[in-house]
């Protein structure tokens, strides 16, 4: 481990206040022993970084995906006071609410006798990579609704059921969206990718439950070994990358208008109560709205496939559920016995909130919140649930994938596109991407093991494993 | 080229370099079309008029990014080269660039922003030399 680092428990770490000036909290994170030597020097002065933030409340933490990104660490969670505290665009990234969501079917691996058309139909019925567009034309005013309702939006638009945005986080919806704070340029990019996959590590996966850890939540959430699932991963598309852009400007300047010194320009911020501040997280919302709206429509088009090519029954392809990775939220946590109103920042991180905790469908009320964590390619994703511990430790946090430990760089000097996808087809995974270059970018050598991963928050307590889901087929953007 | 990928575990961190100022801003925007479009291209029928100006160079260069990055995405343009001079925190000229093709620009991945986080212009070796880290 690095030097100044120190350990607190089997799977905790501390960064002690001094580790870089003007800490104001120390830093905190999760890892085994097995994954210590992933650990970056930048990730960790990034996680320190976070922790000279104005108004950050306990620690500034990280999830064991934790890995060098700008601004916060990929990974990164921090909970920020309402009196005093920030808002930041280097706490959320580019890609706002970048997020998966997972439904189920009611087919078994066998009854997939034409994968390979299955990969193919999909691949084609959702614009994916550079210049994919949508299929919608929406006016002004449909992408002002959109971003004003979220899911809400598509299921109203005959793209989903009532059910599908109640299973959503926050339902679909963060209600604080200004749309009229959504500039030009970032509307004229968010029009023609409504319903689009995007690149880079955005994917949409068929996968079969290959194991059952808790069969008790496993049924609650409508899971069974053998059972076959979609994964969906992608966020806000431009709309959400622009509206970064125009803020992370606005913001520079409020820094130094408000008199907040900084160790990175990216973690550009304003008090939550200011003008920038609020005008950043209206823009913000509505972009949130856009994302859950895109993986609205997307599943739309993969359910019509199913229905299609298996003929089954468009309701009998439930949504499981949706979590968003890359959002800044208001949410009431008890700090030392008190309970707060907060502003958490997840960047890279999943909410995992606990059993009896607000903004959870009904049914999920006694199990805790679904957790969904995407594996690569070729390696396991796994559904885990919330649970109160993370409540208490994290601000209701866990990790949010397996987390990279290769650049990409280094990817296309040491991994053929074409050799990780034959070695995945002899394992049974078939791939389709726009190019090969695509899927050696994200070959499963590229992450950390996510096996590892979910274990050290199942261990510590982060959130609890329920069930593996093995890859079958992927549509890599 | 005169442009190189650099290590960087989530995204694509780039170096750039350049004699003037003015071909370090064109040698910037023609590194964000290589990781976008796999080749930055030659074509040079499509001009964009284009003037910015902020107090600094680094902000500057992070205004001109942007601007290319937005102008390829909505014109589904790849931009070949920018034709600008570049005094203090002012840049004034063109960009010019081909009609995005699936076929020829097959082989990127979006550019999601550019971040200010690592963004930096240095004085080297009779040079400038740029770093910049794009989300993708």
């Amino acid at each position: 481990m690095h030097a100044g680092v120190k350990r607190t428990g089997p799977f905790e770490w501390e960064v002690p206040i001094g580790y870089i000036p003007g800490m104001r909290v120390p830093g905190k994170f999760y890892l085994s022993d097995a994954l210590a030597g992933t650990l970056e020097e930048g990730a960790l002065r990034q996680l320190a970084n976070v922790a000279t933030m104005p108004g950050v409340v306990q620690y500034s933490l990280a999830m064991p995906d934790i890995h060098w990104g700008y601004g916060f660490p990929i990974g990164g969670v921090a909970a920020f006071s309402m009196d005093g505290g920030v808002v930041s665009p280097g706490g959320v990234g580019f890609d706002i609410n970048c997020g998966v969501r997972i439904f189920s079917t009611p087919l078994q691996e066998k009854d997939l006798d034409r994968r390979r058309e299955l990969v193919e139909r999909f691949f084609h019925a959702v614009p994916v990579g550079v210049g994919g567009k949508s299929r919608l034309r929406l006016s002004g005013r449909q992408l002002d609704d959109l971003m004003a309702d979220g899911a809400a939006w598509a299921v109203r638009e005959g793209f989903g059921t009532e059910r599908d945005a109640r299973f959503c986080e926050q339902g679909g919806r963060m209600p604080e969206s200004n749309p009229a704070g959504v500039s030009e340029k970032a509307r004229q990019r968010g029009f023609p990718q409504v319903g689009t996959l995007g690149s880079g590590n955005h994917f949409l996966e068929v996968q079969k439950v290959s194991e059952v850890y808790d069969p008790g939540a496993a049924r609650v959430f409508g899971l069974a070994v053998g059972q076959v699932c979609v994964m969906i991963h992608c966020g806000s598309r431009g709309l959400g990358h622009q509206v970064c852009t125009d803020h992370l400007r606005v913001l520079e300047g409020a820094t130094k208008k408000y008199g907040i010194s900084l160790p990175d320009r990216q973690l550009a911020c304003a008090p939550i109560g200011s003008a920038e501040g609020k005008a950043y997280f209206g823009a913000m919302a509505a972009s949130a709205n856009y994302a859950w709206a895109n993986r609205q429509v997307i599943m739309h088009y993969a359910r019509k496939v199913l229905e299609e090519l298996y003929h089954v029954a468009y309701e009998e392809m439930p949504l499981v559920y949706d979590v968003a990775h890359n959002v800044a939220k208001f949410e009431e946590h008890t700090v030392n016995g008190k309970q707060m109103l907060l502003c958490v920042h997840r960047k890279g991180a999943t909410r995992a909130f606990g059993p009896g905790s607000p903004d959870l469908p009904e049914a999920y009320a006694g199990t805790g919140q679904p957790v969904i964590i995407p594996g690569s390619m070729g390696t396991s994703s796994y559904l885990l649930r919330g649970t109160a511990e993370a409540m208490e430790k994290t601000f209701g946090s866990t990790c949010h994938g397996a987390g990279r430990v290769m650049s990409r760089s280094r990817a296309k000097k040491s991994l053929s596109g074409r050799e990780v996808r034959e070695t995945l087809a002899r394992e049974g995974i078939i791939i389709k991407a726009p190019h090969d270059q695509a899927i050696a970018d994200e070959a499963p050598e590229v992450y950390k093991p996510s096996g590892e991963v979910v274990r050290v928050v199942h261990e510590a307590g982060l959130s609890r494993l329920v069930a593996r889901l093995e890859p079958l087929g992927v549509v890599k953007g | 080229m005169s442009f190189a990928e650099l290590e960087h575990t989530a995204d694509v961190r780039m170096e750039v370099r350049a004699p003037t100022l003015g071909e370090l801003f064109s040698e910037a925007a023609r590194a964000l079309m290589h990781v976008m479009y796999g080749a930055p291209g030659a074509g040079r029928d499509m001009v964009f008029p284009l003037a910015l100006e902020e107090e600094e160079i680094v902000p500057l260069m992070h205004a001109f990014l942007s601007e290319v990055l937005f102008i390829s995405e909505v014109e589904s343009v790849v931009i070949t080269a920018a034709r600008v001079e570049v005094q203090g925190g002012r840049l004034e000229g063109d960009l010019v660039g081909e009609r995005y093709s699936p076929e020829r620009h097959c082989c990127g991945q979006e550019v999601k922003g550019i971040s200010l986080s690592g963004l930096d212009i240095v004085r080297d070796e009779g040079s400038y030399r740029l770093t910049v880290i794009f989300d993708v």
